[in-house]
C-alpha cells in the first residue's frame, strides 16, 4: 500500500503534477507513512526528470514543472518529519537565491532542481533576496553552501554584503558559497570572495559536490 | 505518404490582377504570333493534328489560344506520386510545401572550398544522408553529375540512379539526355516506384529531341512530369523581371500542351530556374534578388493557371564556401517562393551553382527547411492559445510561466530547436570546443551514415533486374559508340573493386 504511494509520488513529480503531489503528502501525513521514504521516491522523480534534462531529452520548463510539483508537496513532508524527529539524510544543505535587485528566477530554479536530484536538501528562498535574509536561512537551516544567482554584475555589492554577515557572524568557513548567473565570470566570484562559480547548472551540481568535499 | 509543410495564412502576392492577365496574354501573344522551335518529328506531328500552325522544315510550331487554355485546365492542380515505400509517397499541390535536393557537378574540399569531382562512395554518402533528412521529400537526379571511380561518362546517372534506388526510397527524377531516361524509367519500374519525367526546355524557344521524348517517355509510362525552365535574364531571357516571366510560361507551356494531348489529365508541375545574368562573367548570378522577385511572379501567373510550381533558384548560391552569404541567398528565395505559392522547394545540398554540394550543406539545409516549416504553420489564435486566463493566473513578478503546464504543452509546438545551429551561451560555448553550425552538421552528417538503414532494401529479385537493365544500357551505349573500348576496359575493372555495388 503504502509502496503504492511511493510510486505515485515520483510519478507526480514526472508528470509534473502539482495537486497531486501535495493530495499524495497529505496522505502520507494521514496514514502515517515514513515521511523519509516519502522524500526519497520525490528525489528519484527530480532526479529523472533531471537525467532527461541532461541527455538533451527534456528541457527548462520540465525541470521547472518537477521542481513545482516537489514544492507543493515539501512543507507537508518536512513538517511530518520534524513531528516524528526522523534524521534527513542529504549530501548537504543548501540556501540558494537570486540576490536583491534582480529578479532573475530561471538559472536558480534550474540549479536548484539538480542540486536536489542530486541528493541536496535545497531551500529555495526565491528572487530579489537581501543579504540579511540569506544570513538567517543559512543560520536557520545550518547551511553547508550559500548560492546565489544574479544576472546583473550591478547587484555585487549585496553579493559582498552577503559574504561580510557571515563573516561578522563567525559562519564564512563553514559555509562554502557559490556565485553564477548569465553575467558572472570567474573573475567577478573571486572579487566578491566566492568559493567558487561554473557557468552551466549540471556544473553548478558538480562544484556543489567538489565544495562540501565529495 | 511524407506529409511536407501546411501553409496556413494567405498567400503573398506581388502583381496585380491586371499584371497576371498582362502577363498571360502577353504569353499567348508570344505562342501565337512566333511561337517555339520543336526538333522532334514525333512532337510537330502531335501538334499539327491539334490544329497548331506547324512548319515541318523550320520545325517552328505556333499555338492557338484556345488549345493553350484548354491544355492548361486539362491538367490536375494536385496529385500523388507513388514511392517505392509508401511511407515516401508524395502529394504535390497547393498547401502541401515538399523539399528537395539541388545538385552540384561535385563536391568540395571543406579545408580549402575547391571543388572536386566526387567518389562513388561520396555519391552514395549524399544519397544516404538525403534518405535520412526528415524535411528532404524527395531526390532530385544526380545529387552529384557523378563520380571518379572508372565509370563512363554516359553510364553515371545511370549507375547514379541504380545507387538512389540501392540506397533510398524517396521517389526521384530521371533527366532526359541521350536515352538515359529509357533506362532509368525502367529502373524506377522494376523496383515499383514512381519517377518524374524531366523534359527540360532551352533558352529562347527552343526544344531538343530528347527532351520532348521525355513527354512521350511520360505517357507511355503513365508518369508525373516535372518540367524545367532556365533562361538567364538578359542573356537568354529578357533582362525585364516581366518580360522573364512572360518567356518562361511560353517555354514551360508547349510541354504542358504536348503532355495533355498525349495523355489528357496527366501529372505536371512546372520548375522555376530562371536566374539573372552576372554582367561581369557572363555566368548566373545565383542568389541574385531579382530572381525571387520572378519566382514570387511566376508562382501567382502560375497559380492562375493551377498547375503546381517548383522553385529551382532558390538552391544554388554564388559562395564558394558554406558561409555568411550562402546562408542568405539561400533562405531569402526560399521563404519568399514558400510565402507565394512554391509547393516544392529545391533547396538541399547546393553550395556554388550547380558545381558543387555537400551532405554537410544538406544537414545545414534542414534546419532551414524546418524554419520555414514553422513559419508555414501560421499562428494558432484560439481561448488556449490566447492564455488570457493563465495570464490573469501567473500575474505580475514573482509569477513567471516556466512551470506551468500551458508551457510545457505550447513552447515545443510554438518554437523549432535546430538541430545543428550553435545556441549555447558563450560560456558553455568555451567549453564545448567553440563549435559552430558547420561542426555540428559533420556530427550529424557522421550519425546518420553510421545508423541510417534504407527501408526496405531492394529485394533480390528487383536488385537482379536493376543489373539487367543496367547491362542493356551498357549494350545500347557500346552499340552507339558512346562506350569506347578503353572506356569499357576501365569500366569492366571498376565493376570488380569490393564493396560493389554500393
Amino acid at each position: 500500500m503504502s509502496k503504492d504511494i511511493f510510486q505515485n509520488l515520483k510519478k507526480a513529480i514526472i508528470e509534473y503534477d502539482t495537486e497531486r503531489a501535495a493530495s499524495l503528502a497529505k496522505e502520507v501525513m494521514e496514514k502515517k507513512i515514513d515521511p523519509m521514504k516519502a522524500l526519497d521516491a520525490m528525489t528519484e522523480g527530480i532526479r529523472q526528470v533531471g537525467d532527461g534534462f541532461g541527455r538533451g531529452e527534456l528541457w527548462l520548463p520540465d525541470l521547472a514543472g518537477a521542481a513545482d510539483a516537489m514544492s507543493s508537496a515539501m512543507p507537508i513532508i518536512e513538517e511530518e518529519i520534524k513531528r516524528t524527529g526522523a534524521k534527513r539524510v542529504s549530501l548537504g544543505t543548501v540556501i540558494a537565491g537570486t540576490v536583491f535587485g534582480d529578479i532573475h528566477s530561471i538559472g536558480k530554479t534550474m540549479v536548484c532542481t539538480l542540486l536536489t536530484a542530486e541528493g541536496f536538501e535545497v531551500y529555495d528562498l526565491g528572487i530579489n533576496i537581501k543579504a540579511e535574509e540569506f544570513l538567517e536561512a543559512a543560520k536557520k537551516y545550518n547551511a553547508d553552501i550559500l548560492a546565489m544567482s544574479a544576472l546583473m554584475t550591478m547587484t555585487a555589492p549585496e553579493q559582498k554584503k552577503a559574504i561580510e554577515y557571515l563573516k561578522k557572524e563567525g559562519l564564512r568557513d563553514k559555509i562554502k558559497i557559490m556565485v553564477g548567473g548569465g553575467a558572472i565570470t570567474e573573475e567577478f566570484a573571486q572579487e566578491v570572495g566566492a568559493d567558487g562559480y561554473d557557468p552551466t547548472a549540471p556544473g553548478a551540481v558538480k562544484l556543489a559536490r567538489r565544495l562540501i568535499g565529495n | 505518404m511524407l506529409k511536407g509543410f501546411t501553409r496556413n495564412f494567405p498567400l503573398f502576392k506581388i502583381l496585380t490582377e491586371e499584371q497576371v492577365e498582362a502577363i498571360h496574354r502577353g504569353t499567348l501573344d508570344v505562342l501565337q504570333e512566333t511561337g517555339v522551335s520543336v526538333y522532334n518529328e514525333r512532337a510537330l506531328k502531335v501538334f499539327k493534328k491539334a490544329d497548331c500552325d506547324v512548319n515541318f522544315e523550320t520545325k517552328r510550331v505556333k499555338f492557338p489560344p484556345g488549345l493553350i487554355e484548354e491544355c492548361l485546365r486539362k491538367a490536375p492542380s494536385s496529385f500523388r506520386v507513388k514511392a517505392r515505400n509508401p511511407k515516401n509517397d508524395l502529394v504535390i499541390g497547393p498547401g502541401n510545401i515538399l523539399f528537395f535536393n539541388f545538385p552540384g557537378t561535385g563536391t568540395v574540399n571543406l579545408d580549402t572550398w575547391e571543388p572536386r569531382t566526387a567518389t562513388e562512395k561520396e555519391h552514395v554518402n549524399l544519397i544516404r544522408v538525403l534518405d535520412a533528412l526528415p524535411n528532404v521529400h524527395f531526390l532530385n537526379a544526380y545529387p552529384y553529375f557523378g563520380f571518379s571511380d572508372g565509370i563512363p561518362e554516359i553510364m553515371k546517372e545511370i549507375e547514379g540512379v541504380a545507387l538512389r534506388m540501392r540506397n533510398s526510397t524517396k521517389v526521384t527524377v530521371a533527366i532526359a539526355n541521350n536515352d538515359i531516361d529509357i533506362f532509368t524509367i525502367k529502373m524506377a519500374k522494376a523496383t515499383g516506384t514512381e519517377i518524374f519525367a524531366n523534359p527540360n526546355t532551352s533558352s529562347p524557344l527552343t526544344y531538343y529531341t530528347d527532351q520532348v521524348n521525355a513527354c512521350f517517355l511520360a505517357a507511355e509510362y503513365g508518369l508525373p512530369s516535372m518540367i524545367w525552365d532556365g533562361a538567364t535574364s538578359g542573356g537568354t531571357a529578357p533582362a525585364s523581371l516581366a518580360g522573364a516571366v512572360v518567356l518562361s510560361n511560353a517555354e514551360l507551356i508547349p510541354f504542358i500542351v504536348l503532355i495533355q494531348l498525349l495523355n489528357p489529365g496527366a501529372r505536371v508541375s512546372v520548375a522555376n530556374l530562371v536566374l539573372a545574368q552576372n554582367m561581369t562573367n557572363g555566368a548566373p548570378a545565383f542568389g541574385e534578388i531579382g530572381v525571387s522577385l520572378h519566382n514570387v511572379a511566376f508562382n501567382q501567373v502560375w497559380r492562375k493557371y493551377g498547375i503546381p510550381t517548383v522553385c529551382s533558384s532558390c538552391g544554388p548560391t554564388s559562395s564558394k564556401r558554406i558561409d555568411f552569404q550562402l546562408g542568405y541567398q539561400k533562405m531569402m528565395p526560399t521563404i519568399l517562393s514558400a510565402i507565394s505559392g512554391s509547393s516544392v522547394l529545391q533547396l538541399y545540398s547546393s553550395i556554388y551553382g550547380e558545381i558543387t554540394a555537400h551532405p554537410i550543406q544538406a544537414v545545414l539545409d534542414d534546419d532551414i527547411a524546418g524554419m520555414i516549416g514553422r513559419f508555414l504553420e501560421g499562428i494558432e489564435v484560439n481561448d488556449e492559445s490566447l492564455a488570457i486566463d493563465l495570464i490573469n493566473e501567473v500575474g505580475p513578478i514573482p509569477g513567471h510561466y516556466l512551470d506551468k503546464a500551458h508551457t510545457r504543452n505550447w513552447w515545443k509546438k510554438e518554437q523549432l530547436v535546430p538541430k545543428v545551429a550553435d545556441r549555447l551561451t558563450y560560456p558553455e560555448w568555451m567549453k564545448a570546443g567553440k563549435k559552430s553550425c558547420i561542426d555540428y552538421a559533420k556530427e550529424r552528417v557522421n550519425e546518420i551514415l553510421a545508423v541510417h538503414k534504407v527501408d526496405p532494401p531492394l529485394t533480390d529479385n528487383q536488385e537482379q533486374d536493376i543489373e539487367r537493365i543496367l547491362k542493356e544500357a551498357k549494350e545500347h551505349y557500346q552499340k552507339k559508340g558512346l562506350i569506347t573500348d578503353e572506356e569499357w576496359e576501365i569500366y569492366k575493372e571498376a565493376l570488380k573493386e569490393s564493396g560493389r555495388p554500393y
